[in-house]
């Protein structure tokens, strides 16, 4: 067992790889009552063409089978719910999917070891007939059906589409309500015995636990693998171009919601970190709450309320999103432009650079606060092949020159894209 | 009892929750008053304005600035409805002194920049600056055309203004846009010293602080300068409640892809101990993957992927969410009405009795391990003029038989079932 410090949260991780593969992460956290797990697989919506890791073929899935197969892992052959046995163990079940992961979680105050039990017994046991497949359908179908009344899910969408030109990423995660109709229960055994084998699969828990006992607890629940091969996934090459650089849509809003992409180059698993590090004090020197071009929107009335900040990135795809709430999201986007370009000439000052980092900082602390969002955050670094601690160590190794350089490489006006939903006449 | 709770004057009440649990201090100020459709815009403007900028930190930027140099701590303000009085809420998150890289004093600093932000505001000629309230004018208009964005709570909030109608519950708690324009710089801060002079105070700060918080809170300028207060606000208690004699349906339509149905059931039982029963009986009704709506209209009709109810407690309301194909309306109804009906015939187990209590009594121990959740639970202790500990009310909820839910369950009637459809 492999025993990682921070002495800057104080905080430790134990990490273990089992003998079929799994690899284990235990953060011991005392003074607090909540226990958090997770389990989750390198299987997202943009998985979708690779090689059956039995039948050695090439298969290609609708779109939306990862999402499905989450619906699809709780039933039981004992005619039992998951999602119900947790429930009735007092936790607090979820699950969900993004494009490059699918996560099983229960977060709770008791029970902690049985529903712990529960949580890797069902994911290691699907089961799936033509009846319960169907049946879902139904309900995913609503699904879509309440994203498809949610503006901030179409935005995202729109923008993808803008950024990507084959990648699937810019697929709805769900699918659509006539793609999610092709899936069957052999399509969904196929991807869970592709994907679900414990060397592509991390387990991670948080709370106040005898750490060797749970694992040996963990160790006892797992199953031999069969097959440890590396999964062959198939994607489609992506140009380094943009698709469009701007879609806009009519819905049902009371004000015009933008989202500014850019889009990045994936980097290896080593670069991520200080990568991500500088895109976000760039992000925010920009368009934070405390820099002149939000100040300057905000007096104007252009921008309503705060703008969102994100980095998105896996081995696939990595982009920038910028989000909010706009008088003339146009304008946003052509003052943006301008600022970077005004930035990449004068540079950054010393005082900005020191106070954003400060920000930063704090922020990667917080993360700490919550068994929950503990858990989330070391499951998706792992899945992202960086591990959480080195963030807040690499913090150290970032100068100013740096960050005035990634400025310089990512954020390239050829590389941004505006989605915008206005509100129906 | 982890809360400590101190009147530092007549009304202003100082509640210190000590937590080792966290990497930060969270602070909490609450301003209560009552709740009216003549106050209800402008206490939003007031709380809108006040984060603009303070006599020493003038602007938004120079609020924002200093939050950054606290490593990032977050200052978040709103405003809430809770029965019948109107919230302001301020709050300030930092990092606590022990996680910074080198020694500091966070949570003064950040109760200096918060108390200023609540207490001491920038005035130009006595009043609030024109440019801050022009543009919060502006700010306010669009918050408020914003209601239709989020159609689940658009559903929701429009349910309540149908069962609470010419009730300050029914009010909308943005305000109106037809109020905007009609009050003036001048006027915004004459109601903001009436709201300072007479609201009641709640401060709260929770987390590990070495420091003396109430000396701290004592000593602070802002806080010196209050007044005493005989503090008008309304309780939260159950009584004086009006009763609809009849259902009431109303369907809205709009271009949607998906219908809400929202239903508002009212629980005629003016007795405190009710709200605990009323738990259990929400969390079988609609509150878990377990309860009934969840099972019999998603699980096994397959009509919504949302199926479940809330119990609203300040107001002792229950109201059921589903998100539907429209043509699926009568049917859910159906469904739902039996769902209701049996809960009165008792026709629910021993084990989903249990499995509610199991789930209420797990959410009551997560508490005290979210900051916020915990002030919350304090300030609606508070509010109630009850001191109830968490021990406490877990054991109200251990103590709920299978009878006092079916009892419960006989006194519950629907109010009114708003449908927002295609």
């Amino acid at each position: 067992m492999q025993i990682i410090e921070n002495s800057k949260v104080k905080e430790k991780v134990l990490i273990e790889k089992l003998s079929n593969g799994l690899t284990v992460m235990i953060i011991p956290k005392k003074n607090t009552n909540k226990k958090s797990a997770i389990y989750g697989t390198k299987f997202g919506s943009i998985d979708n063409h690779f090689i059956h890791a039995i039948e050695n073929k090439e298969v290609q899935i609708p779109d939306g089978v990862a999402h499905f197969l989450e619906h699809k892992m709780f039933e039981q052959e004992d005619g039992t719910n998951s999602l119900d046995t947790l429930s009735a163990l007092g936790v607090e079940a979820n699950a969900y999917t993004t494009n490059d992961h699918t996560a099983y979680l229960f977060n709770g105050t008791e029970n902690f070891e049985d529903a712990l039990q529960e949580l890797m017994n069902y994911v290691q046991n699907p089961y799936f007939t033509d009846e319960n497949v169907e049946k879902e359908k139904g309900i995913i179908g609503q699904e879509i059906r309440m994203y498809d009344d949610d503006p901030v899910s179409k935005i995202y969408l729109n923008l993808l589409n803008c950024l990507y030109q084959e990648n699937p990423v810019k697929l709805d995660i769900a699918g659509t309500v006539e793609s999610i109709e092709k899936i069957n229960k052999g399509i969904l055994y196929d991807s869970y015995n592709t994907f679900y084998s414990p060397s592509n699969m991390v387990l991670v828990i948080c709370g106040d636990f005898d750490e060797q006992e749970i694992l040996n607890k963990i160790k006892r629940a797992q199953k031999d693998n069969q097959n440890n091969e590396k999964i062959k996934r198939i994607y489609p090459t992506e140009k380094n171009k943009i698709n469009q650089s701007r879609l806009e849509e009519k819905m049902n809003v009371s004000n015009p919601i933008f989202a500014i992409g850019i889009k990045d180059t994936p980097v290896s698993s080593t670069e991520r970190i200080k990568r991500s590090l500088i895109i976000e004090i760039l992000s925010i020197l920009l368009l934070g709450n405390s820099s002149p071009l939000y100040q300057e929107l905000y007096k104007q009335g252009n921008l309503v309320g705060e703008v969102n900040l994100e980095y998105d990135f896996s081995d696939e795809y990595a982009y920038i999103t910028i989000s909010g709430q706009a008088k003339d999201p146009d304008n946003i986007f052509d003052r943006l432009k301008k600022e970077i370009s005004k930035m990449k000439q004068n540079g950054i000052s010393q005082e900005d650079y020191e106070r954003i980092k400060k920000k930063v900082y704090g922020s990667y602390i917080i993360e700490y606060n919550d068994p929950a969002e503990i858990v989330k955050t070391f499951l998706v670094d792992y899945l992202h092949g960086i591990h959480t601690f080195d963030f807040l160590e690499e913090f150290s190794t970032i100068s100013k020159e740096d960050v005035e350089n990634g400025l310089k490489e990512v954020f390239i006006e050829e590389n941004m894209a505006i989605s915008i939903i206005k509100p129906k006449d | 009892m982890r809360e400590k709770r101190t009147e530092i004057k007549k009304g202003i009440i100082l509640h210190e929750i000590e937590t080792k649990a966290f990497k930060t201090d969270l602070i909490a100020v609450f301003l209560t008053i009552p709740l009216t459709r003549d106050n209800v815009t402008k206490n939003t403007l007031v709380n809108l304005l006040l984060h603009r900028g303070t006599e020493n930190l003038k602007t938004q930027e120079d609020i924002n600035k200093a939050l950054e140099n606290l490593y990032g701590a977050t200052f978040d303000y709103g405003i809430e409805k809770t029965g019948d009085n109107h919230v302001m809420k301020f709050y300030i998150e930092n990092i606590n002194d022990q996680f910074l890289p080198q020694k500091d004093s966070n949570f003064q600093k950040s109760f200096e920049i918060l108390s200023d932000i609540i207490w001491n505001p920038y005035l130009e000629d006595g009043q609030f600056k024109q440019e801050y309230v022009n543009g919060e004018k502006q700010k306010l208009e669009r918050i408020i055309l914003s209601k239709i964005d989020n159609k689940t709570n658009y559903s929701i909030s429009r349910c309540i203004e149908e069962m609470y109608q010419g009730e300050p519950y029914g009010l909308y708690k943005y305000g109106y846009l037809e109020d905007i324009q009609h009050y003036d710089s001048k006027e915004l801060y004459q109601h903001y010293q009436e709201i300072m002079k007479q609201c009641k105070i709640d401060i709260f700060v929770s987390g590990n602080i070495e420091e003396n918080i109430e000396r701290i809170i004592k000593d602070n300028k802002n806080i010196k300068k209050l007044n005493e207060r005989e503090p008008r606000y309304i309780p939260i208690s159950n009584v004086n409640k009006k009763q609809r004699t009849e259902l009431q349906e109303i369907k809205e339509s709009m271009d949607v892809a998906q219908g809400k149905i929202i239903m508002g059931l009212d629980i005629n039982d003016s007795e405190m101990s009710s709200k605990y029963i009323a738990l259990v009986y929400n969390a079988i009704l609609g509150g878990t993957a377990n309860s009934k709506l969840f099972q019999e209209v998603r699980e096994k009709e397959s009509l919504a992927y949302s199926a479940s109810s809330s119990y609203l407690k300040p107001k002792n309301n229950i109201f059921i969410l589903c998100g539907i194909d429209c043509e699926d309306y009568d049917k859910t109804i159906q469904i739902i009405k039996k769902q209701i009906e049996d809960m009165k015939e008792g026709r629910f187990t021993q084990e989903d009795l249990d499995n509610a209590k199991h789930y209420i009594l797990t959410t009551i121990k997560a508490i005290s391990s979210e900051q916020d959740t915990e002030i919350s639970y304090y300030f609606g202790q508070e509010l109630s003029d009850q001191s109830l500990s968490l021990e406490e009310y877990r054991s109200k909820i251990e103590r709920i038989k299978k009878d006092d839910v079916i009892q419960l369950a006989k006194r519950i009637t629907i109010n009114t079932i708003y449908f927002l459809q295609n």
